[in-house]
């Protein structure tokens, strides 16, 4: 049994099978609405339900009031349709959006390596087949014999090269994904994925220009990022400011160098928060946010900001940037919603994307 | 797959409210709008007000009288079936003269300067915002009014209110608030009724009122209580977006608004005083303590507000920390106070039975027993002795908050008062903290026009030198809306319809 599901604004309908989510029904079928833990706990993908009913799910009582139930609203992460439907979603679409189908994919490993002591660099080459993705974005990996949901990881190859899924993954401790990957995955190892996902993606239409913020395993996304703006012929500012501990931890430092040498338009800033104050080091030293504090003079106005990395990172920078002036309309960050988030200190509703 | 496209919710609106703001070409726009630079704050571009709630008049209409349907309905069987019979007890009722008196006339006040923000603010968006509550504010009002008049029907002190909140003593605090913010310039109003009232504070005034509604009893006021919250919710979103839209246009803006912030919290919660005492000893059944609502709604909710409001470089209020030391005292030095002017004021007040002093003993165990309990104890045995007091003489009020002088120094002697002295043209002013001194010192050509009350009466302007000028004066009937709850003619009413008029008259509350 499928039902058919409308979707307004956008007047588009779409089949749902037996069982399935809205919002899984409407990205495989190449339909964005704004999502984002995918499991009832941020409330992001609330929509409103005009004809039919659903049923609610895993849908959580903070993220989903009874009183909007009644409202007819339902989170599109959780509700099955029950019935055909008509929905309306405050879908903005972004004129730098690229709509890709979300599929499922199984991929080979063919390459292994230590980007650093902490973080591994993973290559997927994908059997038969192709993946059209934004740079940005992230896969869904089912790991062998480890419980619980895909676990999410950016690309960090161009979207050019789209038999190849390169993935920097680092350790984290006690986590059990990472852990396999690190210990146990070997080339020649199949794995299963689906993809592309997110909303992390270059705002091409704006003219401002672009400041990346980057730490640790986060270099992935602004890696396909920067790479796939210079290949179509990037003349805005780039400015790409990446965070480690130490030198041992620098990783695609060549990679960044060369296309700073090749455009001048490049700026390619490492900032090292622990190397040794005796070492041979010239460059930057200290936290991202700090780094990117002084060589903006405390002004980030008028630029468009991209971060990923570790939430203490993006934290800090969001403040860094926000007292300089640039607000939440022009930045942008990927959320990755982990089994921790849940014990998250309370939030305002001060912020919408932060 | 059918694909027929439609405008998103936000490009419908704009389309629908396109051309509704203009420049003027007759007049300089400065003339058009003459408040909206002078305070300082610098707008660079008004468009960038967004507009969260996309509400058009039309729909604005359809769903406040589906609202209005549904509250009237209640509110007519409430009437047919003297629903007042069935609240907890007599006293209950001595909080909704407190809410007629003090409250309603603020959603007045409210109604009339949203107005006068929907015309005067530049940006159409923030006008739209402005007039829509304007019209809810009116609402609010009308609807408590409809609501309480059945009350208003069996019980005292409460067929007046607008007139008493323009003269009696304790009404000057919320209404000298409230006049404060509307004689500012058009962005302190809003922070202050907006964000500092309506957003930081608004669950510690609501939460007391209407679910010590439905924990006594009262369905009525439950139900106006709902109808209007479902506006607050837009209430408290103009609050925090004119917050970011003033932070956002131009960085000289940041210190105006932490000024304000600062000014407003102190002046709101100082009026919160009267909530706190109403939540702690007026609601025979109490849902929750003044202490525990104060550390959810604003330690806690507060807490997480202002530390994603840092990120701009905004803190917390100045003073939070006496405010949260104060929630341990405020309530009981409140009821103190009241206790011994009821003669003057239009309800009842009455010392605690012995349930809510263990309820009280048990909320507040750092303070409670220690300080305030054996003072209660003493005066219900006065009051069995046949000796309940009051006090003969006026006291003095703080300059500011327009409170008598009874808070104490809750961070270091929490038994001495706390009084501040400011001297200004060679007079001296006090006031009753650090707080309501700052305020006074940063303005203090305002405050020093202040209609104090007390002062007003000692000058002659209130009707004569006795009490029974004063209270003719303020429209208060003498013997029937004053004094002591227990003896009362509302307390009489009630143990004729309960039947208890036969028993021990001893059994008091």
């Amino acid at each position: 049994m499928t039902y058919q599901v409308e979707i307004e604004p956008l007047g588009e309908v779409i089949e749902v099978e037996e069982g399935q989510t809205i919002l899984d029904a409407s990205l495989r079928a190449g339909i964005y609405l704004p999502y984002a833990c995918g499991h009832g706990l941020c409330a992001t993908c609330k929509v409103d339900v005009l004809e039919g009913d659903v049923e609610h799910g895993e849908a959580s009582p903070f993220a989903l009031m009874d009183m909007e139930k009644g409202e007819g609203k339902c989170l599109a992460c959780c509700a099955i349709p029950t019935s055909d439907l008509v929905i309306e979603a405050d879908v903005e679409e972004d004129p730098d959006a690229e709509s890709h189908q979300v599929r499922d994919f199984s991929a080979k490993v063919i390459e292994i390596t230590d980007l650093n002591p902490r973080i591994k660099g993973i290559f997927l080459e994908i059997e038969n087949d192709t993946i059209e993705f934004q740079a940005g974005h992230y896969i869904n990996l089912e790991i062998p014999g480890v419980a619980g949901p895909a676990r999410a990881f950016s690309i960090a190859n161009s979207p050019s090269d789209n038999s190849i899924v390169e993935l920097n993954i680092s350790l984290v401790q006690g986590g059990e994904g990472t852990t396999y990957i690190h210990e146990q995955l070997k080339v020649g190892d199949e794995l299963n994925f689906s993809g592309p996902y997110g909303r992390f993606f270059v705002r091409n239409s704006a003219p401002e220009p672009m400041l990346f913020l980057a730490g640790g395993s986060g270099l992935s996304s602004p890696k396909s990022m920067v790479l796939d703006q210079f290949e179509k012929g990037e003349e805005r500012k780039i400015t790409l400011i990446y965070g480690a501990r130490n030198q041992q931890e620098l990783y695609y430092r060549e990679i960044f160098e060369a296309l700073a040498e090749q455009h001048t338009n490049f700026r390619y800033i490492p900032a090292l928060s622990e190397e040794p104050a005796d070492s041979n080091w010239q460059g930057e030293r200290g936290m991202v946010h700090e780094v990117a504090n002084s060589i903006y003079d405390g002004n980030f106005e008028g630029n468009k900001a991209y971060m990923c990395g570790p939430p203490p990172m993006i934290d800090a920078c969001i403040s860094t940037l926000m007292q300089g002036r640039c607000f939440e309309k022009h930045m942008f960050m990927e959320h990755f919603y982990t089994n921790a988030s849940k014990d998250e200190k309370p939030k305002s509703p001060l912020f919408k994307n932060i | 797959m059918a694909v027929k496209k439609k405008l998103n919710m936000r490009k419908r609106y704009e389309v629908l409210t396109r051309g509704m703001g203009w420049d003027t070409t007759y007049q300089p726009m400065d003339k058009v709008f003459p408040y909206d630079k002078f305070e300082g704050i610098k707008i660079k571009d008004w468009s960038g007000w967004e507009d969260p709630f996309r509400l058009t008049v039309d729909s604005y209409w359809k769903y406040q009288a589906e609202k209005e349907k549904k509250l009237y309905a209640i509110i007519d069987s409430f009437a047919q079936n003297n629903g007042h019979l069935n609240v907890s007890d007599g006293r209950y009722v001595n909080a909704l003269k407190l809410f007629i008196q003090g409250v309603t006339p603020l959603e007045y006040g409210a109604h009339r300067h949203y107005a006068h923000l929907g015309r005067h603010f530049r940006g159409e968006g923030t006008r739209v915002a402005c007039q829509m509550q304007s019209i809810d504010e009116l609402r609010h009002c009308q609807t408590q009014l409809h609501t309480l008049s059945h009350y208003n029907k069996h019980f005292n002190g409460m067929h007046d209110p607008f007139h008493m909140f323009d003269r009696v003593w304790y009404l000057s605090v919320p209404k000298s608030y409230f006049e404060d913010a509307m004689t500012a310039g058009p962005f302190e109003f809003i922070t202050s009724i907006s964000f500092s009232f309506e957003y930081v504070l608004t669950n510690l005034l609501f939460v007391p009122f209407m679910s010590g509604a439905a924990y006594n009893g009262d369905m009525a006021t439950v139900t106006f209580g709902f109808s209007a919250q479902s506006d607050e919710a837009r209430h408290m979103t103009l609050g925090l977006e004119i917050i970011k839209f003033m932070v956002e246009q131009h960085e000289d803006n940041l210190p105006i608004i932490q000024g304000y912030i600062d000014k407003h919290f102190w002046r709101a919660y100082r009026v919160l005083a009267l909530i706190a005492m109403m939540q702690d000893y007026m609601l025979p059944n109490s849902p929750m303590s003044w202490n525990e609502a104060w550390q959810i709604y604003y330690v806690e909710n507060m807490g997480a507000l202002f530390n994603d409001l840092s990120r701009y470089g905004l803190r917390m209020p100045k003073y939070s920390d006496v405010a949260t030391a104060e929630a341990e005292h405020l309530s009981h030095q409140t009821w103190s106070d009241f206790y011994n002017f009821t003669h003057a004021a239009s309800f009842h007040t009455w010392m605690p039975d012995d349930r809510k002093m263990d309820w009280l003993s048990e909320k507040y165990p750092n303070t409670f027993d220690k300080h305030y309990r054996p003072r209660f104890e003493q005066w219900r045995e006065m009051e069995k002795a046949g000796e309940r007091h009051y006090f003969k003489g006026l006291p003095q009020l703080c300059q500011t908050c327009q409170i008598p002088m009874f808070f104490t120094e809750v961070m270091s002697d929490p038994m001495k008062i706390s009084r501040r002295v400011s001297m200004y043209k060679g007079d001296r002013y006090h006031t009753c903290s650090d707080g309501c001194k700052d305020i006074f010192e940063n303005e203090p050509e305002k405050f020093i026009q202040a209609w104090l009350p007390v002062h007003q009466i000692f000058q002659g302007n209130c009707g004569g030198a006795d009490l029974s000028d004063v209270l003719k004066y303020y429209h208060l009937n003498e013997g029937e809306d004053n004094m002591e709850y227990v003896g009362s003619p509302d307390h009489k009413r009630w143990q004729e319809w309960k039947g208890e008029d036969k028993q021990d008259e001893t059994a008091t509350g």
